[in-house]
């Protein structure tokens, strides 16, 4: 046994010494497609058709940060790409290269994601990569009672209560149906999509009186939807069963409707509202750090990233969206092939407004969230004032606000110190 | 009330069998609570992805390798449990190459200090690594040292050192500092002494620190995470992807990072025994 032990010992020592040399490869730090599925996925069919080799490598948001943050002080790195969500590039803006110059070829990318990629500043500090987002399905039987005039690319909100009152009237039951349960991403409705639609602001504007009025909209709607709604997380479920005709949610939680009976149902984008069409992009990207070793090689990667084969090789790996315009092939799931125009039509449309998930909240994003459950709960199950509950649930988002010091993000305009709540 | 009056005898044998009864169930619970999580690891490990998935569980597995050979062919396995190997086994020849002489120094030698020094050995585990590693990794990145087995094992070995002094310093002192003047008086030099006489009898309690800090080392996931990236231990490469893994994948995971250190701990228990046999002494 202790004889192993030295033998193995000297070995290691051996080793230690010698090990280090590595051949020339981009370094790719990522936040992204951390499951091993999607991360062997990412190496062996989306990296691998770039010329120079590249090793894939994610970390969780935590080492990745001080991993960046160590070669930034430090002044010399060997992190050739950054791959990460808006949020995680928010925080070292200043030590990323400008991409503007980057040659994408034909290539058209996403403008408004180009814009966010910017971070308020004159240069393109990220690129955009990928995207996921929330949408609108429904069963192809409820298309018969859609209010005249109207089309789905884009609906609003009040066409969206015509027509679940028309479904709901016409079939003798609310169909409406919205992800309240426990589990259910409701939250995010409120302060991506509803929020943004009628005050074009999340937290500004909280308790204005476009605000109350957005309440009182859902409320109108909330007498056509579903009553099971509370129970609700995934709407894949309740859609496939027939219970509900027309849904909201996240994609991931829409798709096996689509898979399991793709000719049943149609996917739209969110509505809009008099502000605008609020929506919540997953937004991700790729960045050159400051201290990238070899940053002609990087740019190229970046390149790379956003060829159209690339782009579709990389929704197949981890059902993350393209960010630039591009034809899906017939070969795809068919959630996909339903929600590729539809998140392509609302992110483009001239009415869009992206609203970022909450930036720089921390540990506080869960109590964040309560804010908007909590005032959901409060004026559309429980039934009270508006104008008093938001009045209460302002005070207690401000608290949070100014406890986590985080300046506004999209679609509030860029704050000095703690985003205000008027 | 009756019991106690009838036959004192008869309580008594009332007692000693209900505290071998009571034995029994601790060892039961003991080996349920160690053994239980680590078989059902295994069972999930060696089953198909249904089957992990479904309800109730098997009581033997369907011995489905795919999982399992998912992880063997997943990129960079192979290295980074050899990497962990190289940096566990580094920890261990440094921690006990300070630390022992450090606990022979504690136990035998009085010195301005002394009690502040065993406190401040401790004082190093108080600090969290999250918060040491951005520091570290800048002057790693520096001087060099960076992404290299022995630069992590040297974090490694700040860390298991206190457990290295403290234990070599309670075995040295179980060792009657007479059979070390015996030595002299019969003409061995200091160091004579130590190498014929003490370091025998100390063996195998070193061997366990050793162990000890082998262990500290293949568990340590946060600063591996941050120092190294080509050359990462098997512990940082898998947490960083098994959190958001399916089921079947984190059980196979979770096997892939126990089953070396079981196997280890199996080889030198010897030494582990051995460890309690002269702290007891």
């Amino acid at each position: 046994m202790m004889r192993a032990l030295k033998i193995l010992a000297g070995a290691a020592l051996a080793l230690s010494v010698a090990g280090g040399a590595q051949a020339q490869q981009v370094l790719f730090w990522s936040t992204q497609a951390r499951p091993v599925e999607e991360t062997q996925k990412m190496r062996d069919e989306v990296l691998k058709g770039f010329e120079g080799a590249v090793d894939y490598q994610v970390a969780e948001d935590g080492p990745w940060l001080t991993r960046l943050q160590a070669e930034l002080q430090a002044g010399s790195g060997t992190i050739g790409l950054l791959g990460g969500l808006h949020g995680d590039f928010s925080t070292v803006g200043a030590n990323l290269v400008d991409l503007s110059a980057v040659d994408v070829g034909g290539v058209k990318v996403n403008e408004a994601y180009k814009k966010l990629g910017m971070l308020g500043t004159g240069e393109q500090k990220y690129m955009p990569w990928m995207q996921a987002t929330y949408l609108m399905a429904a069963n192809k039987q409820a298309l018969q009672y859609l209010p005249a005039g109207t089309d789905l690319n884009t609906i609003t909100y009040d066409q969206l209560i015509e027509w679940s009152k028309t479904i709901a009237e016409k079939t003798g039951s609310p169909k409406f149906g919205f992800p309240a349960g426990p589990k259910g991403l409701k939250h995010r409705f409120f302060e991506g999509f509803l929020y943004p639609s009628y005050t074009g602001s999340m937290v500004t504007k909280f308790r204005s009186a476009e605000a109350e009025t957005a309440w009182n909209k859902f409320k109108e709607l909330w007498q056509y939807t579903n009553p099971n709604s509370t129970n609700y997380a995934f709407m894949q479920e309740p859609l496939l069963s027939g219970e509900v005709w027309v849904a909201f949610d996240h994609v991931a939680r829409l798709a096996d409707a689509f898979n399991k009976k793709p000719d049943d149902f149609v996917a739209f984008p969110a509505p809009a509202g008099p502000a605008g069409r609020g929506f919540m992009p997953v937004v991700a990207g790729v960045a050159i750090p400051k201290t990238s070793p070899d940053q002609e090689k990087a740019k190229a990667l970046v390149a790379y990233m956003l060829k159209p084969e690339t782009q579709i090789a990389t929704l197949k790996a981890t059902n993350f969206f393209p960010v630039v315009d591009v034809k899906l092939p017939d070969d795809m799931p068919a959630s996909v092939k339903a929600f590729g125009p539809a998140i392509a039509t609302m992110t483009s449309a001239p009415d869009a407004l992206p609203a970022l998930l909450p930036m720089g909240l921390g540990d506080l994003g869960g109590k964040f969230n309560q804010v908007y459950t909590d005032s959901f709960e409060r004026i559309v199950l429980g039934g009270e004032d508006v104008h008093g509950v938001l009045e209460q649930q302002a005070a207690a988002l401000k608290a949070i606000i100014d406890q986590a010091k985080a300046p506004c993000w999209a679609p509030d305009k860029p704050s000095e110190g703690a985003c205000p709540v008027e | 009330m009756s019991v106690a009056t009838e036959t004192p005898v008869a309580g008594i044998a009332d007692a000693h069998k209900a505290g071998d009864w009571l034995l029994i169930a601790t060892a039961v619970l003991l080996c349920v609570w160690v053994l239980l999580p680590i078989y059902l690891l295994i069972v999930n490990a060696l089953s198909s992805p249904d089957q992990v998935t479904a309800f109730p569980k098997r009581f033997f597995p369907s011995f489905d390798l795919g999982s399992l050979s998912f992880f063997i062919n997943f990129a960079g396995v192979a290295r980074a449990l050899w990497n962990s190997v190289i940096v566990a086994t580094l920890t261990m020849i440094l921690a006990i190459g300070f630390g022992a002489p450090a606990g022979y120094a504690l136990s035998r030698f009085d010195f301005p200090g002394k009690g502040t020094f065993r406190f401040l050995v401790l004082m190093t585990r108080a600090f969290p690594l999250p918060l040491l590693a951005l520091p570290l990794a800048v002057m790693f990145i520096r001087t060099g040292l960076d992404d290299t087995a022995i630069g992590l094992a040297l974090v490694h070995t700040t860390l298991a050192l206190p457990f290295a002094v403290l234990i070599t310093f309670s075995l040295f002192s179980c060792i009657p500092v007479e059979l070390e003047e015996a030595a002299w008086t019969l003409g061995c030099t200091r160091w004579q002494a130590f190498r014929k006489v003490i370091l025998p009898l100390a063996l195998p309690g070193i061997a366990a620190s050793a162990v000890f800090a082998f262990t500290i080392s293949w568990n340590e996931v946060f600063a591996a995470a941050v120092l190294t990236i080509e050359n990462r231990t098997l512990t940082a490469f898998l947490l960083q992807s098994l959190g958001e893994s399916p089921l079947y994948l984190k059980f196979a995971g979770g096997a892939a990072l126990v089953v070396p250190a079981l196997i280890f701990i199996f080889a030198v228990r010897k030494y582990l025994f051995a460890m309690w046999g002269i702290a007891n002494r």
